[in-house]
């Protein structure tokens, strides 16, 4: 961490710290999962990950990391792990729930900034945005893909955002209980934001930074990938 | 009009006449909905009637502007088909999402809980 970023970091009031669970779903993640999980829990203490039906030995390895560790007997899909860790969260009392990414592409010290204006009252969702921060060695295919997604975003959900598609999050306690995703693969971006629409929670945008890596790379949608949770996401509105 | 039935007439309306008592028979043992088995019994009856009478499908490809029986029969073999994929699709979209609720509960239950505490639990003035 460079001294230029330990300034930025806000500090989190300690009841706050023992009230957030940060929920991080990850299928097949062996490479990335343990690190991720240490450097989030040298910070805050509840770290949930769901082991979605991984088959390369991620189950084992984050057991050693996080303080909690639920497994998918069979793979479900991300929005489906996700909803099953903010639903444990729920379960032991979170006042705060964070969700943040398997594969390293987020930053730890951005917690703190998401966090701020919901234990501050000013709102009940923070989405985190690699556009209003800085995306490190961000592909210009990468980029133009994600400025498609806030168009669909802005045309079919009628929200504007500047990243749709981030998976750094937070609810309060009252958000995550009124949110509930059903699209259980990549769709759930989409349906994330459609319900923070008709709830009217209030929500702001918060920037991060993205770290692409050669594996976080990888590990993200393809072109192809994306016209894909496209066709979910419209199936799963018409088959509601 | 009785007539001479071919072969093919007796063995089709053998099989009718069987299916439509095993579905008076579960009806009447409530295995199935009264509505669910008069449904099919009808379906029974009208396929018994086309296969003792052809020209009736012919009649009624007349009255909707349908050239041919047989093209009648074509779109109504389509048009079922396609109901038919369309709910074991949505059937299939439920028991997806039962499945998921079911794999959540079985997570959610049998979590494990790491008891190695972590810096961030074991530092008591702990500031990020």
């Amino acid at each position: 961490m460079t001294d230029e970023a330990k300034e930025q970091i806000r500090p989190v009031p300690p009841d706050v710290r023992e009230d957030l669970f940060v929920v991080i779903a990850a299928f097949n993640e062996v490479a990335s999962i343990e690190p991720v999980a240490r450097e989030v829990r040298a910070m805050f203490p509840n770290v949930v990950v769901v082991d979605d039906g991984s088959t390369d030995g991620t189950l084992d390895v984050a057991r050693r990391s996080a303080k909690y560790v639920l497994r998918h007997v069979i793979n479900r899909g991300q929005g489906a792990a996700l909803q099953t860790g903010i639903e444990f969260a729920l379960r032991h009392g979170a006042r705060f729930i964070l969700t943040f990414d398997a594969d390293g592409q987020h930053r730890v010290e951005d917690i703190p900034a998401m966090l701020e204006p919901i234990w501050r009252g000013e709102c009940e969702i923070t989405l985190g945005s690699r556009f209003l921060g800085k995306a490190v060695n961000i592909p210009s295919t990468r980029r133009n893909l994600l400025r498609l997604a806030v168009l669909f975003t802005k045309i079919v959900n009628r929200v504007k955002l500047t990243d749709a598609h981030n998976g750094l999050r937070a609810f309060s306690r009252r958000a995550a209980e009124t949110i509930h995703i059903t699209m259980d693969r990549m769709a759930h971006a989409s349906e994330l934001i459609d319900q923070i629409r008709l709830s009217g929670l209030p929500f702001r945008e918060v920037p991060v930074e993205i770290r692409y890596t050669v594996y976080s790379l990888a590990k993200g949608q393809s072109s192809r990938g994306a016209l894909r949770i496209v066709w979910q996401y419209l199936l799963g509105r018409v088959f509601q | 009009m009785i007539m001479s039935l071919n072969l093919f007439q007796i063995i089709t309306l053998a099989v009718l006449g069987c299916l439509l008592m095993t579905t008076i028979a579960a009806m009447v043992r409530r295995w199935v909905t009264r509505r669910e088995g008069v449904v099919w019994s009808l379906v029974w009856l009208v396929a018994g009637v086309a296969i003792v009478w052809p020209a009736a499908i012919g009649v009624v490809a007349g009255l909707l502007g349908i050239g041919r029986g047989a093209d009648l029969l074509i779109y109504c073999a389509v048009v079922v088909m396609m109901c038919g994929f369309m709910m074991v699709y949505v059937r299939l979209r439920h028991l997806r999402r039962d499945m998921t609720v079911l794999v959540r509960e079985l997570a959610i239950r049998d979590a494990h809980t790491n008891l190695e505490p972590a810096a961030s639990e074991t530092a008591k003035d702990f500031s990020p």
